[in-house]
């Protein structure tokens, strides 16, 4: 690292902080905006996690006013958490990163690109406006007929905000593709593009296809709730488990939506901060193909005791299959450290702690596919336990992987580092002790999505809520930690990690434009430990930062 | 630089023997820690539980290996391939080797194929249809439960006629009763949403999906053996939990499966005298209607002190009687009741949001058949709910069916217990209060 | 010197990108139609899925739908469509009389075809509709006429703007054209897709 000591001679111009506040057709301000946004319903759905585990810490109901109340509140939880946080994230870090790497100007579609973003807010607001009627209390897969004869209005409104976030989410990703595919420059074949284009490229094929399956089973769903007709109501002829097809087969791929583009943040992280190449490139890359293609066909694993029971076998085995690219996708990242020359920098203990904690659940995965297994265990805590270590322990330590590699690029400034190790340790074992002990209580009994539970439970749910509180004070240090390094942090200079990957061979910030001509890319974007490597990146350091670099 | 390309990573001797140590150990630290999977687990209580539990012993010491293994890994990397101090060097630019990445695709190939192999195994066994199932008395019976936001009805058809000629139902509520090596087939049926019926001691677990009551419902089934349990007193009661999200009450909706130790005693501790007392109701409608409303669901949704119900999910019924008579203009007291148990439909208190269930004579759902003379016995109870009853007390054993007749139609034939008794006790059940 | 925003819109909109941008077009709408089709596939699933929970399919006592009228709007429609390539490819020849021609003809036919299919919405006898078979019908076929009417507005759009002059023989500068047509060939495969389910699929 080569912080300078002038900090304001070397500070390259960013964007003003109200050009982050207005319509913008540039990829790295939407990125930012993604961010901003997407973090602060984080926040929102972080504080709802609070109170839930605040009303788990006894037996009995005694925070909230009701069972519906606490039921609005999950269902509000894991709505904002994957609609509104970790999928917007990652349009975030795609959008700000993929065309730089790419060596692109722009996003191959920058108004679509600046559209999908402001769809976003306005969807939020009608999913929390169900707050001020009766919110929706469905929980976020939103079941008939609990969702459509017995619920509130807010129901409707939960049913129209996905409706236009899945939109969003379409149009970003047919952006996606359509800039990866044909915006590199022409010495970028397929094959030397870095695996973060590769994840967003699987996430994005996922997306768009995906998608409109979401839509469908939210327009059957608004018909059945405003128009009267009964796809999902059984005394009119329907079928609840319709409901459950398509919903989930939208809904499953959607968790490789929202976990496959860290993995791909996971091979960048890991590479650069262990000096070392990616190991296996094209397993990784195909990897991300292999569980795009295999996601798709696992969804009714969801129904397993609902589904008619001659059925379920086949997606028993599917779901274990799926097992097989992303064991691949972790001995690939174990061999790319291994033999490396680590740096403990606050984006690679992320990553660690992404695949020290992603593998378990990628293992409870396995257990969950097991069918008989899962019958025991199906809607109770250990599912809880299972989903929030791949999406917390996979994405979410992904996304702050990437907050911490890339926020230098993004603000030209470098993070502190030792808040961030102080972060990493609060966030890991606030984590564990958070979501390890649920398998436990799942295992003996206690269902998910209940606000009152029997008093047996009651130390080991202390254990959990203590924990969750650990892990939602850490948001806090790492909240600090943005807003102090934006105004004060060290510059970063174009390079700060002396990557190979193109998003580092321009300013940071980049300029609008991104690079002055077309850049061209080097031969391999994870060739660590070649002369020609060093070379290359002595030139980008001259190039960019001149003498200040303070080497 | 060029070889630099072809070198594997150098490894130290001491990360070679870092790392077998740390294999041994994980191995046996893998093959110690599935002796706590009892801990973790309820009671082993079904038949099936057995085999579940021995499948899930299996997933732990597989998964334990993985777990160690990339741990493990993970550890020994962050331990000796750090750079170290202000080193700038880059590690040895290794791109991957074919052989390893066949080996880590093939091997967990296999391993998901094994474990798919038993799963299947497992699951192949614990459905089969099984011989004699619900086997009482010699012969098998028909157990239905029914979920209903927020308790399950557990009802039996005992396949004998009342001397009147009606099927005798046992209706046991939120318990279902059941003895060690009995095969129990649950026939599910929901009333409302979709509710999950899980018994964690007996690892079973199945969803109870709204069917069209015209062609039936939509029934499902779910089949357990209960097994003997080391150390356990007997009868045993082991959870029913709701697993599914139903609504308000769904934390609460739960109920006990009681295993008695063999099939005599459950025939003496719960069958026997339970369809004695069907045949057998007593005569004053107060205290058969004390029993009747206890078998229906009326707990899941009101509050009632006398039979410490608590649920606030439909208005309360302590004092009903006082208030029931000034709800609707021009209607007694006995026929507000009345009707708003048969033609629920009809009334919303305000302030809540649920319909109640339908109950009555020709309701689909078997759980909650009410018969005139429950309907007059539940009227003839909740009568007594309350300080200055609005019921007419001096007159209840006409007053009540009248209102019945008046509002449905339907004569009740008053003909509770047996013989003169019953008439008898009916001219003072009006005056009779808990 | 100038703001963030300034710099970023100036120097967006090279001249070498307009080719680039063809190019980005054309893949874009390749994709949207491959994403967007999977949501008339969620509603054959909802068609497919809802028949097995009835006994037979049209269920007892209703007639099956007449496909006489909906098979000449559908020959109609796939006329409709081969009318608008053809006119295309006389825009890019430079023949604005063949488009004109192709373009106006081809909206009269898909006027019919959505006529024809309003018709058909309307007219779902009540037997039907009390059951799925009617429902799934007014679903499906309502859910494409609302992209076939707005797709209509597209190529109605279009024909204006070409009489004001703007597309010429470059397809660079007439990828709205292009677009257009491409949007209405969309429409005719996912209305196939429902013509074969919901009339000849029993």
């Amino acid at each position: 690292m080569a912080p300078a000591e002038n900090h304001e001679a070397a500070a390259v111009a960013r964007p003003a902080l109200s050009d982050y506040l207005r319509w913008s057709v540039d990829h790295k301000i939407i990125g930012v905006q993604y961010g901003v946004a997407a973090f602060l319903f984080f926040i929102v759905g972080g504080a709802m996690a609070m109170l839930i585990r605040l009303e788990l810490w006894t037996p009995a109901l005694d925070l909230m006013v009701s069972g519906s109340a606490y039921n609005s509140l999950f269902t509000m939880h894991g709505t904002i958490m994957i609609f509104l946080f970790i999928i917007p994230m990652w349009a975030a870090f795609g959008n700000f990163v993929v065309p730089l790497q790419l060596g692109a100007k722009d996003m191959a579609f920058p108004w679509l690109n600046a559209f999908a973003f402001w769809l976003i807010p306005p969807a939020a607001v009608v999913v929390l406006l169900g707050y001020f009627v009766n919110p929706a209390e469905a929980g976020w897969t939103a079941y008939p007929p609990l969702s459509t004869l017995f619920s509130g209005d807010g129901q409707t409104l939960w049913a129209l905000g996905a409706h236009l976030l899945g939109i969003s989410s379409i149009m970003g990703s047919i952006n996606f593709i359509v800039t990866i595919l044909n915006m590199r420059p022409p010495q970028m074949t397929l094959w030397r593009m870095p695996l973060l284009c590769w994840a967003v490229l699987a996430t994005s094929i996922i997306a768009v296809m995906a998608t409109p399956f979401l839509a469908g089973a939210l327009t059957l769903l608004l018909l059945d709730r405003v128009a009267g007709t009964t796809f999902f109501d059984a005394a009119g002829g329907g079928d609840v488990l319709l409901w459950q097809n398509i919903f989930w087969f939208y809904s499953h791929p959607a968790v490789y939506i929202m976990v496959l583009p860290g993995m791909g943040v996971l091979s960048e992280v890991l590479s650069v901060h262990s000096r070392k190449p990616v190991f296996g490139y094209r397993m990784v890359g195909l990897s991300s193909m292999g569980i795009a293609f295999v996601g798709f066909t696992v969804w009714a694993h969801h129904m397993f005791t609902s589904l008619q029971p001659e059925l379920r076998i086949p997606f028993m085995i599917t779901t274990m299959i799926i097992a097989v690219p992303t064991g691949i996708k972790m001995f690939s990242w174990l061999g790319t450290i291994w033999g490396g020359k680590i740096r403990f920098t606050s984006a690679m203990l992320f990553a660690l702690g992404f695949m020290s904690m992603f593998v378990i659940g990628g293992i409870t995965g396995v257990m969950l596919a097991a069918l008989p297994f899962d019958i025991h265990v199906h809607d109770t805590y250990f599912v809880v336990s299972h989903f929030h270590f791949v999406l917390f322990g996979g994405s979410v330590f992904a996304i702050y992987a990437a907050l911490y590699h890339w926020f230098p690029k993004i603000t030209g400034r470098m993070m502190n580092e030792r808040l961030g190790k102080i972060h990493f340790l609060f966030t890991y074992f606030g984590f564990l002790f958070t979501f390890f002990p649920m398998h436990i209580v799942g295992m003996l009994g206690m269902p998910r999505r209940v606000a009152v539970y029997v008093p047996e439970f009651q130390l080991w749910n202390q254990v959990i809520s203590f924990s969750a509180f650990v892990l939602g004070f850490s948001t806090f240090i790492v909240i600090y930690n943005v807003i102090r390094s934006y105004y004060r942090g060290p510059i970063a200079g174009a390079n700060p990690w002396r990557a190979l990957t193109l998003e580092w061979a321009t300013t940071s910030p980049p300029p609008p434009t991104n690079f002055d001509d077309d850049p061209i890319p080097y031969e391999d974007p994870y060739g660590y430990g070649t002369e020609a490597a060093a070379v290359y990146l002595a030139v980008v350091e001259r190039a960019f930062d001149g003498d200040s670099s303070g080497r | 630089m060029e070889d630099n390309r072809r070198n594997f990573p150098s490894i130290s001797p001491a990360a070679v023997v870092v790392a077998a140590v740390f294999l041994l150990v994980s191995a046996l630290g893998t093959y110690w820690f599935t002796t706590f999977v009892p801990l973790v687990l309820p009671a082993q209580a079904s038949a099936e539980s057995k085999s579940v539990d021995e499948l899930f012993t299996i997933l732990v010491i597989i998964g334990g290996v993985v777990f160690f293994l990339i741990q493990g890994m993970l550890l020994i990397s962050v331990l000796f391939f750090r750079a170290r101090g202000e080193e700038r060097n880059d590690g040895p630019t290794y791109h991957g080797n074919p052989l390893l990445e066949i080996v880590w695709t093939i091997i967990p190939a296999m391993v998901v194929v094994f474990l798919a192999v038993i799963s299947f195994n497992v699951w192949t066994q614990n459905s089969e249809p099984k011989a004699a199932v619900n086997h009482v008395n010699g012969e098998e019976i028909a157990i239905e439960v029914s979920g209903a936001r927020y308790a399950w009805t557990h009802t039996y058809a005992t396949g004998r006629l009342s001397p009147d000629g009606v099927p005798i139902v046992i209706n046991s509520g939120d318990t279902l009763h059941t003895y060690i090596g009995q095969n129990v087939e649950l026939i599910l049926q929901t009333q409302d949403v979709i509710h999950s019926y899980w018994v964690p001691a007996m690892r079973v677990k199945q969803d109870l999906l709204p069917g069209n009551p015209a062609t039936g419902g939509r029934p499902t089934e779910i089949r357990f053996t209960p097994v003997r349990v080391e150390g356990e007193l007997y009868p045993a009661t082991y959870p029913i939990v709701c697993a599914e999200l139903c609504g308000d009450g769904h934390g609460r909706m739960r109920g006990t499966v009681v295993v008695h130790e063999n099939e005599s005693q459950f025939l003496e501790a719960f069958y026997e005298p339970a369809i004695y007392a069907i045949l057998n109701p007593p005569a004053d409608p107060v205290l058969r209607g004390e029993i009747e409303i206890q078998r229906y669901i009326c707990n899941s949704c009101h509050t009632l002190d006398s039979l410490e119900w608590s649920s606030r999910t439909g208005p309360s019924l302590n004092g009903i009687a006082d208030r029931a008579g000034e709800r609707v203009a021009g209607q007694s007291a006995e026929e507000y009741i009345a009707l708003s148990i048969w033609n629920s439909g009809a009334f919303r208190v305000p302030g809540y949001n649920e319909q109640m269930a339908a109950f009555g004579p020709d309701v689909m759902e078997s759980a909650n058949i009410m018969s005139p003379e429950q309907l007059y016995a539940i009227v003839a109870y909740l009568c007594t709910q309350g300080e200055q009853s609005d019921c007419d007390q001096e007159n209840a054993s006409s007053a009540i069916p009248e209102a019945i007749e008046t509002v449905f139609g339907m004569q009740v034939d008053i003909n509770f217990g047996q013989g003169d008794a019953a008439a008898d006790s009916a001219d003072e059940a009006g005056g009779e209060s808990e | 010197m100038s703001s963030y925003a300034d710099v970023h819109r100036k120097t967006k909109l090279g001249e070498r990108e307009a080719a680039l941008r063809l190019k980005n077009n054309r893949l874009g709408m390749t994709i949207f139609q491959a994403s967007w089709i999977m949501a008339f596939l969620a509603l054959i699933v909802v068609n497919w899925q809802l028949r097995y929970s009835y006994a037979q399919w049209p269920p007892a006592g209703v007639t099956p739908f007449d496909a006489t009228l909906p098979s000449i709007a559908t020959f109609a429609l796939l006329l409709s469509a081969l009318l608008t390539r053809r006119g295309w490819q006389g825009l890019r020849r430079g023949d604005r009389a063949q488009f004109t021609r192709s373009w106006r003809l081809a909206l009269l036919l898909g006027l019919g075809f959505v006529a024809s299919i309003v018709y058909e919405f309307i007219t779902v006898s009540e037997a039907a509709l009390a059951t799925h078979y009617g429902v799934t019908l007014r679903l499906m076929t309502g859910f494409h006429l609302v992209h076939a009417l707005a797709i209509m507005a597209v190529l109605l759009y279009v024909l204006r703007q070409d009489a004001s002059g703007a597309y010429s023989g470059d397809p660079r500068q007439s990828w709205a054209a292009e677009g257009a047509a491409k949007l209405w060939y969309f429409v005719t495969v996912a209305w196939i897709l429902f013509y074969v389910v919901l009339y000849w699929l029993r």
